[in-house]
């Protein structure tokens, strides 16, 4: 009771936890490298690009001795093809994550199992780098939101050579606003007839789920309570069914036992 | 015409407020002597409702009685669920006032004009916790501070917000003394202003001696 | 719905029509007439936290009769339920009951009401919709930069209309407006506070 956090991350854990995300910087100057409890970080020789953790990428541009290279994505063209996929293409469902590097595995479902050309392993989002220069244009990676952000405010004019800042803020609103509608349309979803479908929440970024976990789990309990009730008297009239036919049971019987 | 368990929902009423509100109002002592005393009538009554049957009563054979016991026993069971809410969720809150680090004596010494009329405690004003509260508050504390003692390189009542920045600058609002940090003392005097460590000072500014600039 | 649920001890509070199917002397309190024998056949409104186990209590006695049989309470009525399907939006369920979904699932407990739980699951459902798109308005999340003359004008409040529908709103609608508008809150504040940088 003392913690007075809602369950699940909030905006400035999600925003904290982006911070591992991987990034490319040009460096400006040499530094060597620094073993950080998530590995060594490569050693900078400009004018040589390097992937670094965002937080360290940011510090870096701070002290003006890198600059970050923009993911592929976050050009206005790519935001606009995905604005066009959100609102004309598939109005209803979320624009697909980055595609993995190789098919899933069968036996670790959701993780990626090919193991890298030099021997490291892939994972999936929000582990794998989908921030770095080579990440594919057109798809959102998990801390999309996070990661624009960051870089609109802190580095502003490496973001500049992708395109006007005004407008890459506004393809982010846009974004921001169409799909924050259809997680309130989500909802929706889940009074149609014969028990509604679950909602996919694929393509959907940490940030978003931080600000709709709180409304979306409280329909769906909303809806859980209220089902349950009408849940709990068909099981009774299933069990009071099955206990009558008990005796002797017919083949018809057992076949209109299919048909519910 | 008040019924048996209205008394009760009065208390939860008031828990229903509490949950929504930054401090504690005051503790309902008369609300809680009332209710606590109308499950001690009602046992009354059941126990005269079954005296002229000696331990021998039939339900089936006197229906009348029996859904009469019903009512009081599920009033009885009422009131106790309501009176356990009421201080339950008292007492959640105390734990979290006491998580977030307040005195006390600040609580003690709450002085809440009570607009609550008749229903208000008769030593209105006073204290907003029981006596019993109190003593809670106290040992809680205790025991908070026994289990934060075991760590002595991480606040567990600290801030809960990720850091964006490992140094911060601050402003002394209040003289605070010599603090010793990582880099060596400094001398908190009012209206100073200095750039530290924010693991140095997290504790200083929750008290109100800092604040966080920028 | 722990025990210690307030909002769940309050919607127990709740009243439904109960009749008393047998005379019962001691109850007389219950009509307003303390001292009076409470006549088989007389209707009172009972808390839930009472009717419920006088409904279902057996009266012991070889037909299975029980104490009281009880009906729908006036905020499930029919009209009530007809306003629903035609327009779910459109009843300010607050004026039916402050509790009203906790008091109908209490009552499709009791009762084999299937109709009404398809109904009141739509209703809950696109109500919530509308009350997350009211929630962002008023969290004021600010996204208005698109200078559509529309986007802004919705942004700047709520309107008449949408004032009535959350004033409309019942306890469980209530807490989804707040953790939605919490949300909505969060997300402009954690905006505003990178832009500080």
């Amino acid at each position: 009771m003392a913690l007075s956090l809602p369950p699940g991350l909030t905006h400035a854990e999600v925003s904290f936890l982006a911070e591992m995300e991987m990034v490319t910087v040009v460096p400006r100057q040499r530094l060597d490298s620094i073993d950080l409890l998530s590995g060594k970080t490569p050693a900078l020789r400009p004018p040589h690009r390097a992937d670094l953790p965002l937080w360290l990428a940011l510090l870096l541009k701070k002290q003006r001795r890198a600059n970050i290279v923009p993911p592929p994505w976050l050009h206005p063209a790519s935001l606009s093809q995905i604005v066009h996929r959100e609102t004309k293409e598939d109005p209803s469902a979320f624009s697909e994550p980055p595609p993995l590097p190789s098919r899933a595995s069968s036996r670790h479902p959701g993780f990626a199992s090919r193991q890298g050309e030099d021997g490291e392993f892939i994972v999936s989002p929000p582990f794998r780098a989908s921030c770095t220069a080579d990440a594919p244009a057109g798809y959102l990676p998990y801390h999309w939101l996070e990661v624009a952000e960051a870089l609109l405010a802190y580095a502003g004019d490496d973001v500049a050579g992708l395109g006007s800042a005004g407008e890459i803020r506004g393809l982010l609103r846009d974004l921001v606003e169409v799909r924050a509608a259809k997680m309130r349309d989500s909802a929706g979803t889940l009074g149609a007839e014969g028990g509604g479908g679950v909602v996919s929440l694929r393509g959907v970024g940490a940030l978003e789920l931080a600000e709709n976990r709180g409304f979306v789990l409280g329909v769906v309990d909303g809806v859980r309570k209220i089902g349950a009730s009408v849940e709990a008297s068909r099981r009774e009239e299933e069990m009071e069914y099955e206990g009558a036919g008990g005796g002797g049971v017919g083949e018809d019987e057992s076949d209109e036992d299919m048909g519910i | 015409m008040p019924m048996y368990g209205d008394l009760g929902n009065k208390l939860v009423s008031h828990a229903k407020r509490t949950q929504n509100l930054a401090n504690l109002p005051p503790y309902q002592t008369e609300l809680v002597r009332d209710v606590t005393r109308e499950v001690r009538d009602l046992d009354k009554d059941v126990a005269s409702l079954l005296e002229p049957f000696q331990g021998s009563f039939d339900p089936a054979a006197d229906q009348a009685t029996a859904c009469t016991l019903l009512v009081n026993h599920l009033s009885m069971r009422r009131n106790k669920r309501c009176l356990l809410a009421y201080h339950r969720t008292r007492t959640d809150k105390l734990e979290e006032l006491v998580w977030n680090g307040a005195d006390i004596l600040d609580l003690a010494g709450q002085q809440v004009g009570n607009a609550n009329g008749a229903t208000a405690g008769a030593d209105g004003g006073a204290n907003s916790l029981s006596p019993q509260e109190e003593d809670y508050v106290r040992q809680y504390g205790d025991l908070l501070a026994a289990y934060k003692g075991q760590w002595t390189d991480i606040d567990l009542t600290g801030s809960l917000e990720p850091p964006r920045d490992l140094f911060i600058d601050v402003r002394v609002l209040k003289d605070a003394g010599e603090i010793q940090t990582e880099y060596g003392a400094i001398n908190l005097t009012k209206n100073s202003q200095f750039y530290v460590r924010q693991g140095d000072v997290e504790r200083l500014i929750a008290q109100g001696y800092l604040q966080k600039l920028g | 719905m722990s025990y210690y649920d307030i909002d769940s001890i309050l919607t127990d509070a709740e009243k439904i029509p109960c009749t008393f199917q047998l005379d019962i002397p001691d109850l007389g309190y219950l009509d307003n007439s303390p001292g009076q024998p409470l006549k088989a056949g007389t209707t009172v409104n009972l808390p839930l936290w009472l009717a419920e186990m006088l409904v279902i209590a057996n009266t012991g006695s070889v037909d299975n009769n029980t104490f009281v049989t009880f009906d729908l309470p006036p905020a499930l009525g029919n009209d009530v339920v007809s306003a629903l399907k035609a327009d779910p939006r459109a009843v300010p369920l607050r004026d039916r009951s402050a509790h009203f979904y906790g008091l109908a699932t209490h009552m499709m407990d009791l009762s084999e009401e299937q109709e009404l739980g398809q109904v009141l699951r739509k209703t809950f459902v696109s109500r919530a919709t509308e009350i997350a798109l009211h929630a962002r308005k008023v969290g004021g999340t600010g996204h208005g930069h698109k200078g559509k003359g529309k986007d802004e004008s919705s942004n700047l409040g709520l309107g008449n209309a949408g004032e009535e529908f959350l004033r409309g709103l019942d306890d469980w609608e209530r807490k989804l407006f707040r953790k939605a508008h919490e949300g909505a809150k969060a997300g402009k504040e954690w905006m505003e506070s990178i832009k500080k940088y």
